[in-house]
């Protein structure tokens, strides 16, 4: 066995299944490896392709695993390092069904079937394992027809399966007999927090109280508090199997238009009792809806809880837009869920360093306090803490400083990378007292010209992550009674807004990266979408917008505010939107910020769109540049 | 001057004509090459290891392999250099007439690709002729001159393993061996091969 071999089988061994061998199959395996090189976007095999003698492992870069329906082309996997695919010859005799086209330059191992088939008969597990992500890889395998994209929010991984997997449910039931007083059960209810007790007798249940029950017919006064239970108890109870599948359970709620059902041992009334499954358990087991997802992030005990449930957001917002749901709606959907992950992430923090000193408010600035983050960007956070005596400031200094760092590690381990620039609670400089923060204002606001190194037009987008809304609240009126007539300070702003280089050259065609890595794409955020976002907020400002900090809904509010322009507004916010979604949808395939659009990529009739969405800003600028009368810092 | 009158009639090694034969078919199997010699001269100095994988339809064949150390005693001996490191190595070890012989049966009438392939197939050639065998007959494609044909560089431009391995975006391994430059120059090749549209 020569070097390169035993490197691959030592590579290998990191990935299941291939860990389940011995070192003498790994070798075998290695050595009968072939290495094929695919460039980007070069297809390995396509739909309908007579099978290859091999399956893959991917050893460096991405391959996309796509279907085509509709016409379309849908993603539905990506394999990174490590991740094998193309398992159809193990198992079937026809034609591949999918197509494997790499995503970026990428390395992949052949494994020839041959040789690995013989390891199969002694490893079962190994086996199991392939046939498991054979099944799962191949959605389509069940439904040749048909699209695979899902309706609801999930991603087609789930969609169909879901309904036949088995629900977590309630496995300790409140119990009660039928000599129980009304009372008594409510107490019951209301010392677990549960919504629901099981009347038995001997052999089975005989009825359940729920919280609907007491509402009406003690809430009414129909029964007095002291009555016996079985008078008020709904009866008889549904009974169900153990392991009820999600879509049976669903079934059975709507036909008898119950929202409990009981579980006993086998299925009828007449035998002990196992569980109860509610609806909020059917909810539940619909993983990736972003109501259960909330809810999850409230209970996660862990950055790495946090960090999964992250990615179900991602799928969520991929699917979403597939689906065209209006990006309004996703961008507030997913701030919502994000602000949650962040509001986690400070509790988190708080739980391990004890409670705070002194009142505090964690605030989210720049895209995540616009509420705009679609895709993993920056974290970018500042810290207000009140004014507290003397003696103490070192000490409460020092544990906010703290909770800024534990906070933003959190954050960091989630995906949120840390900003480059340091504006995070964690930076001595933005983690201040309230009295500090408004002298910073201040400085920024009315001193402009000497304050240019540190100020950054985000620290004028913020919004309440956690903490006083008090302390916001007084930081907004400082900006705003400053903001005032300040010709200097929207001087800056204005100018700040209109110094991103222009996107479109002399001639209409895109200006693209001339060097480095990104070299012939087109960045999207610095020359389209942030002289928009800057704009907006400039005018928000001077028509003292207040508690809007969203782009598109800025724009809204100011086509309102000054009708006379307002064409031009409800154009910069159309756009300001279709970027975002290109934005959204780059990021997506490419698991980066999006930042860099690869114009080549796009079809033409998206290229001429987005050409058009960037006509709106050169209107805006005009009315900048009459509005604020840029002259000092140009 | 009258050097090719001088091999007329000079009888083959058994190996050598069976070598010739295959070049009656033309091949569709390249032989990615990396060898390690004590120096530059082509009298003077020997081959010390030989590494090199197949390359069959775009995909680089991991067993089709062919990796020996040659013993060089009368090198070292010359030298006074030791040998023992050599020698507690588990890898395939020949003298040099068992390892060219094993080698020219692997290549067979393969196309050779390297990376500054004619000082590997030069050294080659010498090593050939002290065994009275002729010239390989292999065409041989050299992956710097094919990465400047790509980007149109001039002729005099010169490019080493790893500014190629770097610009192509392959991971560097940790090693330097002689099987893992030829790993690397397989890369390149497919890389090379599939830019420049070979079939």
């Amino acid at each position: 066995m020569n070097i390169i071999a035993e490197q691959i089988a030592e590579f290998l061994k990191k990935y299941a299944p291939f860990n389940q061998l011995t070192s003498g199959e790994l070798a075998e395996i290695a050595s009968n490896i072939r290495v094929v090189s695919l460039e980007k976007k070069q297809t390995l095999f396509k739909f309908n392709d007579p099978l290859h003698d091999s399956f893959y492992v991917v050893a460096s870069g991405v391959v996309n695993i796509s279907v085509i329906a509709d016409a379309e082309e849908s993603i539905t996997n990506k394999c990174h390092e490590g991740t094998i695919f193309g398992l159809r010859p193990f198992f079937a005799k026809n034609n591949y069904k999918v197509t494997a086209k790499a995503r970026e330059e990428s390395l992949v191992y052949a494994i020839p079937i041959a040789v690995f088939k013989p390891l199969l008969a002694n490893n079962s597990e190994v086996l199991n394992f392939l046939l498991e992500n054979f099944a799962s890889n191949l959605p389509e395998d069940r439904s040749t027809q048909g699209n695979i994209v899902s309706d609801g929010f999930y991603s087609e991984k789930q969609s169909e399966a879901q309904f036949f997997q088995t629900l977590a449910y309630n496995t300790t039931p409140l119990l009660a007999t039928s000599d129980n007083t009304a009372q008594e059960v409510a107490q019951l209810m209301a010392e677990s927090l549960k919504n629901n007790v099981i009347i038995f007798e001997r052999n089975g249940p005989i009825g359940i109280v729920t919280h609907a029950d007491l509402a009406s017919k003690i809430a009414t006064g129909r029964y007095p508090v002291h009555t016996q239970v079985s008078n008020i108890m709904s009866s008889p109870v549904v009974t169900v199997l153990e392991n009820v599948s999600l879509a049976e359970a669903q079934l059975l709620m709507l036909k008898n238009n119950v929202t409990h059902l009981c579980v006993t041992i086998d299925g009828t009334d007449k035998s002990p009792i196992k569980g109860v499954i509610s609806e909020h358990d059917l909810i539940a087991a619909q993983a990736s809806n972003p109501g259960v997802l909330i809810k999850e992030i409230k209970r996660s005990l862990s950055a790495n809880e946090l960090k999964e449930i992250r990615s179900r957001l991602t799928n969520l917002i991929q699917s979403s837009i597939q689906k065209n749901i209006p990006l309004t709606h996703i961008t507030n959907i997913a701030s919502e869920i994000n602000f949650a992950i962040l509001k986690r992430a400070v509790e988190l923090s708080i739980l391990e360093l004890g409670s705070p000193p002194a009142r505090f408010a964690w605030l989210s600035i720049g895209s995540q306090g616009r509420k705009e983050q679609l895709l993993l960007t920056d974290q970018d956070s500042i810290l207000v803490f009140e004014d507290v005596a003397q003696d103490k400031y070192i000490e409460v200094k020092d544990y906010f400083l703290n909770l800024g760092k534990k906070t933003t590690s959190i954050l960091e381990k989630i995906g949120y990378k840390l900003c480059p620039h340091g504006h995070m609670g964690s930076n001595m400089m933005w983690c201040k007292s309230l009295s500090d923060w408004i002298k910073q204002y201040n400085n920024w606001m009315n001193t402009t010209r000497d304050n240019t190194e540190n100020l950054s037009s985000i620290f004028f987008d913020y919004e309440l992550v956690i903490g006083e809304q008090k302390i916001e609240t007084a930081i907004n009126k400082i900006v705003f009674e400053n903001a005032y007539n300040n010709t200097l300070f929207f001087d800056f702003l204005g100018n700040d807004a209109l110094r991103k280089n222009s996107p479109l050259s002399f001639f209409k065609k895109f200006i693209v990266e001339e060097e480095g890595i990104h070299k012939d794409k087109f960045d999207i955020k610095t020359r389209a979408i942030m002289p928009l976002v800057d704009s907006a907020r400039l005018f928000a400002l001077s028509y003292e917008i207040k508690g809007i900090n969203n782009t598109y809904t800025r724009f809204k509010q100011l086509a309102i505010a000054d009708p006379k322009h307002s064409e031009i507004y409800l154009n910069c916010a159309e756009a300001y939107l279709f970027l975002t979604k290109i934005r959204t949808l780059e990021g997506l395939k490419n698991e980066d910020s999006g930042q860099y659009i690869n114009l080549e990529e796009l079809s033409k009739i998206d290229r001429e769109k987005l050409k058009n969405a960037l006509m709106p800003m050169k209107e805006l600028e005009e009315l900048i540049k009459d509005k604020f009368q840029l002259t000092q810092f140009s | 001057m009258l050097d090719w009158l001088k091999n007329i009639n000079k009888e083959h090694p058994e190996f050598w004509k069976e070598y010739l034969a295959k070049f009656s078919k033309k091949s569709n199997r390249y032989v990615i090459l990396s060898t390690e010699s004590t120096g530059d001269s082509l009298e003077k100095d020997v081959i010390t290891y030989i590494s090199a994988f197949a390359v069959v339809d775009n995909a680089i064949l991991i067993k089709d392999s062919f990796e020996t150390i040659l013993l060089q005693y009368r090198f070292l001996h010359d030298n006074h250099l030791s040998n023992e490191y050599i020698i507690e190595s588990k890898l395939l070890k020949l003298s040099e007439p068992e390892a060219l012989k094993a080698f020219v049966e692997y290549l067979g009438n393969s196309i050779i690709v390297g990376h500054e392939v004619e000082k590997d197939v030069e050294m080659l050639n010498a090593t050939l002729e002290r065994m009275d065998c002729g010239k390989l007959r292999n065409e041989a494609l050299d992956i710097d001159i094919m990465h400047r044909k790509l980007n149109d560089l001039p002729e005099e431009k010169e490019f080493s393993l790893q500014e190629l391995t770097e610009s192509y975006h392959i991971q560097n391994t940790t090693n330097d061996s002689v099987t893992e430059k030829a790993y690397n120059i397989a890369l390149l090749f497919l890389k090379l091969k599939f830019k420049l549209g070979l079939k």
